[in-house]
């Protein structure tokens, strides 16, 4: 296990404060409203505020926030790759890099970055490859970095909509944007765009059906990019979650265009008086 | 993973071969090659396999150690996966090279086993919040030729039939602390379920349709893979889509499936050649890595 060396770190054997509170975590109860009352069984998306052009070194950026969930996001390039193999001379290279700031979960995470992170990053390259025109920049390199400020639920899905955002306003030629949805299946019952809670909340008395779901979709095309899921589900449900994730990013694809649009209209230079 | 040159002629060959459901080698879109399995492999593990699927081959061993459980489940014990990519697989994977492949099939591993069902873990502990079985699994690609992902969930599958988890009593010492103590007896083992243990089936796109098994040279004529991981039952623990291209939510659902559908197909004959494979005893003609 990678340590840390760079920092003054506390006693070997802290813990969390959460594991000694008295009261037990509170289990959702599968039937009810949700807490922050939304929907069941419905596509409820969570509201999403979305800015581009946040960091001004970067050459594109995006901030996305849907409920307390807060990513941004920056990207880097076209730049010259630093390794020349054969593959380079004739497409681009993405590299992608998620992180959480320790601050983000509930419970403190490190900067190392765990295999968590190295996973999810991996998914955030398979869901946005698709979709740029890597052909278009030969023998170059462009960087896409997320950082998670605050998880609450739902962090793959709203990562690969911020940075197709950010793609998007750094002017990187795509075939279409990429929205992501997940769900999280409980019993008969699902939740569209979880939040932390009701994704760690470890479940109702049945143990049937439970699991969580990410697609990462291209509106315009109809193709899945990405596509995510664990837990234990039957196979009819994971297609029913796979039709529910297809519509929630339809729901937001609107939202993301305006957003976009904005931006480059702040951008561009205003019209001539003459 | 490894990977090989395909020029555009075979490509097209492969292409229009599964178009019409024939493949290079004869077989059909839905079938897997020769696949040999043998447990007990190694004998300073707690249980073993070997799987040879066509030209790949996977070792796992797995190593049961007592350790202290997690604070958030207290009773119950864990898994660990490790896949190491040996350089005897491609020179590609000489010294760090293989990292990037061993963390993503660890990872989804870990992804296949992180539900109640796959593994009893309640039957890992061994006293609640302060000693539990911890079962190292660890993963060896020996040779490389397409669709790891299968061969090494058929081999973790064979290894957990065959771990034999020594017996341990608790007794409580002079001062009032716990002492484990093993059983004497070699053969006073504890045995796993592995009835609901997943099998992964990959299903590479290729052209308009997709194949189960791809060898190297049909993963280079295919750019989106579907990875689904399947019960005995016919529920899904994991699904993933992999590779750099995009797909069609109807083959989606049409690859999940025949994915659903070949991995059930999987588990009757694998739990009945282990069972038969368990029965032989001490009798079984061992063919170890020479065969």
């Amino acid at each position: 296990m990678p340590t840390d060396t760079k920092r003054v770190r506390g006693p070997e054997v802290s813990q969390s404060p959460s594991l000694f509170s008295c009261k037990p975590a509170a289990v959702l109860p599968p039937h009810g409203p949700r807490a922050d009352g939304r929907q069941r069984d419905q596509v409820d998306v969570r509201p999403v505020f979305v800015r581009c052009g946040l960091v001004s070194q970067a050459k594109g950026s995006a901030y996305i926030e849907a409920g307390n969930t807060k990513l941004m996001s920056c990207v880097y390039g076209p730049r010259e790759t630093e390794r020349k193999d054969e593959t380079d001379m004739k497409c681009g290279r993405l590299t992608t890099d998620m992180r959480f700031a320790p601050f983000s979960c509930p419970e403190r995470g490190s900067w190392i970055q765990g295999s968590q992170d190295k996973d999810l990053s991996l998914m955030l390259h398979e869901s946005l490859q698709p979709a740029v025109c890597l052909h278009k920049y030969p023998r170059s390199q462009i960087e896409v970095n997320v950082m998670v400020l605050e998880n609450s639920g739902s962090v793959l899905a709203h990562a690969v909509t911020c940075a197709s955002l950010a793609l998007a306003d750094a002017g990187i030629e795509m075939y279409d944007l990429v929205l992501g949805c997940s769900i999280r299946q409980d019993g008969s019952s699902h939740v569209v765009d979880p939040t932390y809670m009701e994704e760690n909340s470890c479940g109702s008395v049945s143990s049937e059906n439970q699991g969580g779901l990410t697609v990462a979709f291209l509106p315009s095309l109809n193709q899945i990019s990405g596509l995510q899921s664990d837990g234990e589900m039957t196979e009819e449900t994971l297609t029913a979650g796979v039709r529910t994730c297809i519509e929630g990013c339809y729901k937001l694809y609107p939202v993301i265009q305006q957003a976009l649009a904005k931006a480059v209209r702040r951008a561009a230079a205003p019209p001539s008086e003459s | 993973m490894a990977t090989v040159q395909v020029s555009e002629a075979e490509k097209v060959y492969i292409l229009h071969g599964i178009r019409d459901d024939l493949r290079v080698d004869g077989r059909g879109c839905e079938d897997y090659r020769h696949m040999e399995i043998e447990t007990d492999v190694v004998s300073n593990t707690d249980g073993s396999a070997k799987v040879t699927l066509g030209h790949t081959a996977v070792l796992v061993g797995i190593k049961a150690e007592i350790g202290k459980p997690r604070p958030m489940v207290p009773k119950e014990g864990y898994l660990e996966f490790f896949v190491d990519c040996s350089a005897n697989a491609t020179p590609e994977f000489e010294g760090r090279g293989g990292e990037e492949l061993g963390t993503e099939l660890s990872n989804t591993l870990y992804k296949v086993f992180n539900n109640k069902k796959s593994v009893d873990l309640r039957s890992l502990c061994i006293s609640a919040g302060e000693h539990c079985w911890v079962l190292y699994v660890d993963v060896l690609l020996l040779q490389c030729d397409g669709n790891l992902y299968d061969a090494i969930s058929i081999a973790i599958k064979a290894a957990l039939f065959n771990t034999k988890i020594p017996r341990v009593h608790i007794s409580s010492d002079d001062e009032g602390g716990k002492e484990i103590e093993l059983s004497d007896d070699p053969y006073d083992c504890m045995r796993l379920n592995v009835e609901n243990v997943p099998c992964i089936v990959t299903l590479c796109k290729v052209g308009h349709r997709y194949v189960v098994d791809a060898t190297l040279q049909e993963k280079a004529c295919s750019v989106a893979s579907l990875i689904i991981s399947v019960t005995h039952k016919g529920t899904v623990t994991c699904m993933r889509k992999v590779g750099g291209g995009s797909l069609d939510p109807e083959s989606v659902y049409e690859m999940t499936e025949a994915g659903k559908r070949v991995g059930k197909t999987l588990h009757a004959p694998l739990m009945k050649l282990l069972q038969e494979e368990e029965s032989l005893g001490t009798k079984r003609q061992k063919v170890g890595f020479l065969g």
